[in-house]
């Protein structure tokens, strides 16, 4: 691989495999941000990417979205490589939406269920990302409760293999937040200046976390409201505008990031009860009304239904985009795994 | 005859004078020879000759200084000899300068009745290089439930009684403690914290938790607790001792309790002295410890508090843990980090070369104040007195490595540090019980080497 431009795959011209050009992932030359993707090695974290970075991501996510949307068969660029997902906590959706972006880019997928059990047999996380590595996997994706865990990953094992943090705890998910990122701006808008406000249970969300400094960083006004009890400490400090109650988080809001509520928070006394905060945080079309005319509204998924939103506004695709992101979460994971991995030789 | 050593031109420095009053100023600590045999200093003048029988420490251009008490220390031992022994822990201590270090109870199993620390103190016989004196439980198995034999546990030679890791949540326990400890006249040591409080958090809450995406332990779950426990001491009367104090309302609540005469003690640790939340490697086990590392505004409380004399004293909070069990991710893996090797130094440039405490009211710190809560002699260079000496180069500028460190664990935030002021000789009892070989073999001349 020499230069931006080498990355240009004429997979069609090498394989047999489609006649049809919409099968190649040809990147513009120019495109700012490719090399710094060419020297990092990991996506931990939405914190350390550069707005080159995340436009070259997004560009890159558009033409994979191209491919996969049309039901081209898989590109050849991964062929050679193994992508082992080693998830920790139970995911059927994102684990799925690696494996598919994977498989699209013509690489091996091994799956690893880890039950937390052997990790409390004594097995470590280095250990158990080793048997991988030893298995010739090129890229880990790792979902574990502990915040930090990825790091620790990396750090570990830092030249064998490729570390995606697909959540650590309740620290950060890249790629959640990058499709949604993707996805707020196939609407149209620009995100510089926009007002964009995260509600729900903030201080247990790494979705809120990579949000907040992915979007933060391409000049977005963020505000938050919650539960006081599910708001972090002094997250003020970072620039965030935190509001106790749903209405004046959502005053004149572009987009609005509804959060899962975790339906253990009420055992844990964090709130009193889901009718309450249903009462107080619920996204409906009435309240959105405070919105802009064009919001969008977003949501992690899965939804508990009625409960962070409800079932109409959910599936009001006029306002909702959680189809959306399902679908650009493949097309975002793709981009993610290519620039990444991606090393100039597709068999 | 065994143990003469003759130690030549260093400076010596006593925290206090002959009378027990803080010495004045550095400048009234004169160079002077200081001569030792049977383990006690026999004599001190300014150009004492050598004797055929003498080893010769030549400490020009050093502080000789009594050895250092650290009254907070986990020396592990009994169940958990793989992560540090009472051997490996008392190498660490007299690397750091230390001739005194007080070890917690939360041994396994806990010290908490009379045959376990039986083994314990024979442990400390066969095993210590430097003093070590036990700390046994407050409560059976550390559970905050039942008393344990308290006065026949000091009969043996606890020194003090604490529930380190394990406060005492049941306040009626507590005055009951409070109660009881009459009868033996210890201190009692306070780890304040309220569990519920800290329940599963694993650095300080603020910023940097919010930041990190990590559940914080508030600092009002070590303020609560001293709150408390003050108001309980006030009605039972007795003393208490606060370990490692590292909120600045904490520290406000003791200035308060002391202003109204009670009997409160505190001590805070180098790490909290020198580190906030800010300065942590992120996700680094080496970070974490309990009370966690706090904020700015907390940092800078321990040094007012220390100046003037709210906090009494520095102690280690030495706790080794394995590599393995620190290598879990960060909520998981244990509490605690190693600090008898790095205690000194640490504390010295912050305190002494920052030049906001003078080097003697610094020592205090770590000498006379806490073997005055614990109930031991002053540590005093002086005819007559123990011969318990740290000799340190105050200029010395090293590198704190841990792959050179005595303890069987290697939990330190502070590998690979550059610091001043360096240990280089510790005599424990008349003997050299540890020489820097890297830096300070030459100063050291041994009797055969020289004798005729």
């Amino acid at each position: 691989m020499s230069d931006a431009s080498s990355l240009a795959v004429e997979t069609s011209s090498k394989k047999k495999m489609a006649d049809d050009k919409d099968s190649n992932l040809i990147l513009p030359d120019n495109l700012p941000g490719l090399n710094a993707w060419k020297a990092r090695r990991h996506l931990l974290d939405t914190k350390d990417l550069s707005v080159e970075e995340v436009d070259a991501l997004i560009s890159v996510a558009k033409l994979c979205k191209n491919i996969h949307s049309k039901g081209r068969p898989p590109l050849t660029v991964l062929s050679h490589k193994v992508v082992g997902n080693l998830f920790y906590e139970n995911s059927t959706r994102t684990r799925s939406s690696f494996e598919l972006a994977a498989r699209k880019l013509g690489a091996s997928v091994l799956n690893l269920d880890i039950r937390m059990s052997s990790v409390a047999k004594g097995e470590t996380i280095e250990d158990t990302a080793r048997t991988l590595v030893s298995m010739g996997v090129d890229a880990v994706v790792q979902r574990h409760s502990s915040s930090g865990s990825a790091h620790k990953l990396a750090e570990l094992l830092k030249d064998e293999v490729h570390v995606l943090n697909a959540g650590d705890g309740w620290n950060a998910h890249p790629t959640q937040a990058l499709l949604d990122l993707f996805s707020m701006q196939e609407t149209g808008k620009a995100i510089k200046g926009r007002k964009v406000a995260i509600i729900g249970d903030i201080t247990h969300s790494r979705v809120a976390r990579s949000n907040i400094w992915l979007l933060q960083k391409l000049g977005a006004e963020i505000h938050v409201a919650g539960p006081p009890t599910l708001v972090p400490v002094e997250l003020d400090s970072f620039g965030v505008t935190v509001h106790e109650k749903l209405e004046p988080a959502i005053k004149d809001a572009d987009f609005v990031i509804a959060l899962r509520l975790q339906l253990e928070r009420q055992d844990e006394g964090l709130i009193p009860s889901i009718g309450e905060y249903k009462r107080l945080y619920r996204l409906d079309h009435e309240r959105i009304k405070r919105c802009k005319a064009d919001v969008r509204v977003l949501h992690p998924g899965p939804v508990n239904r009625g409960i962070e939103i409800t079932d109409d506004l959910v599936d009001d695709s006029k306002v909702s985009l959680v189809n959306l992101q399902v679908a650009n979460g493949i097309a975002v994971r793709m981009a993610v795994l290519y620039l990444l991995m991606y090393d100039g030789e597709d068999s | 005859m065994e143990s003469a050593i003759l130690i030549k031109n260093g400076r010596v420095i006593n925290p206090t004078d002959a009378s027990g009053k803080a010495t004045s100023n550095v400048a009234n600590n004169q160079s002077l020879d200081i001569r030792i045999r049977d383990g006690k200093i026999t004599e001190m003048e300014s150009d004492l000759k050598r004797r055929d029988n003498e080893s010769v420490v030549d400490a020009q251009g050093c502080w000789v200084m009594p050895g250092f008490v650290d009254m907070h220390t986990h020396l592990r031992d009994l169940g958990q000899a793989d992560r540090e022994d009472i051997s490996t822990g008392t190498k660490a201590a007299a690397a750091g300068g230390y001739t005194t270090v007080v070890a917690m109870a939360n041994t396994d199993p806990p010290t908490d009745c009379a045959e376990i620390l039986d083994r314990v103190i024979k442990r400390i016989h066969e095993r210590a290089i430097v003093e070590v004196l036990p700390v046994a439980a407050v409560t059976k198995g550390l559970k905050g439930v039942e008393l344990t034999n308290m006065v026949e546990m000091s009969d043996m030679g606890a020194i003090a009684f604490s529930d380190d890791g394990m406060p005492i949540s049941n306040l009626d326990v507590l005055r009951r403690a409070f109660e009881y400890a009459r009868l033996h006249g210890r201190p009692i040591i306070s780890h304040p914290e309220d569990k519920d409080l800290s329940h599963g958090g694993s650095m300080n809450e603020g910023c940097q938790s919010t930041c990190l995406g990590m559940k914080g332990i508030p600092s009002a779950s070590e303020a609560a607790c001293v709150a408390r426990e003050i108001e309980v001491l006030r009605y039972t009367g007795g003393r208490l001792h606060f370990a490692h104090t590292s909120a600045k309302a904490s520290i406000d609540l003791i200035r308060q309790a002391k202003a109204q005469g009670l009997n409160v003690t505190a001590d805070a640790t180098p790490h909290h002295l020198v580190l906030s939340d800010a300065d942590m490697t992120p996700y680094d086990t080496s970070f974490k410890m309990n009370p966690p590392l706090r904020s700015q505004k907390d940092v800078e409380a321990i040094e007012q508090a220390l100046a003037e004399g709210v906090i009494d004293a520095i102690a280690t909070d030495h706790a080794p843990h394995s590599k393995l069990d620190k290598s879990k991710p960060f909520d998981h893996a244990p509490f605690g980090i190693i600090g008898l090797e790095t205690a000194f130094s640490l504390c010295f440039e912050k305190l002494v070369l920052s030049g906001k405490m003078p080097p003697n009211k610094f020592l205090a710190l770590i000498t006379t104040h806490p073997a005055k809560i614990l109930g031991i002699p002053a540590p005093q260079i002086s005819v007559g007195s123990r011969a318990n000496i740290a000799i340190v180069d105050p200029e010395m500028r090293w590198n704190f490595e841990i792959g050179e460190s005595f303890s069987k664990s290697k939990n330190s935030p502070f590998t690979g540090r550059s610091l001043k002021g360096k240990n280089l000789v510790t005599i424990f009892n008349g003997k050299i019980v540890y020489l820097d070989k890297e830096r300070a073999a030459k100063r050291v001349q041994e009797v055969c080497a020289s004798s005729t």
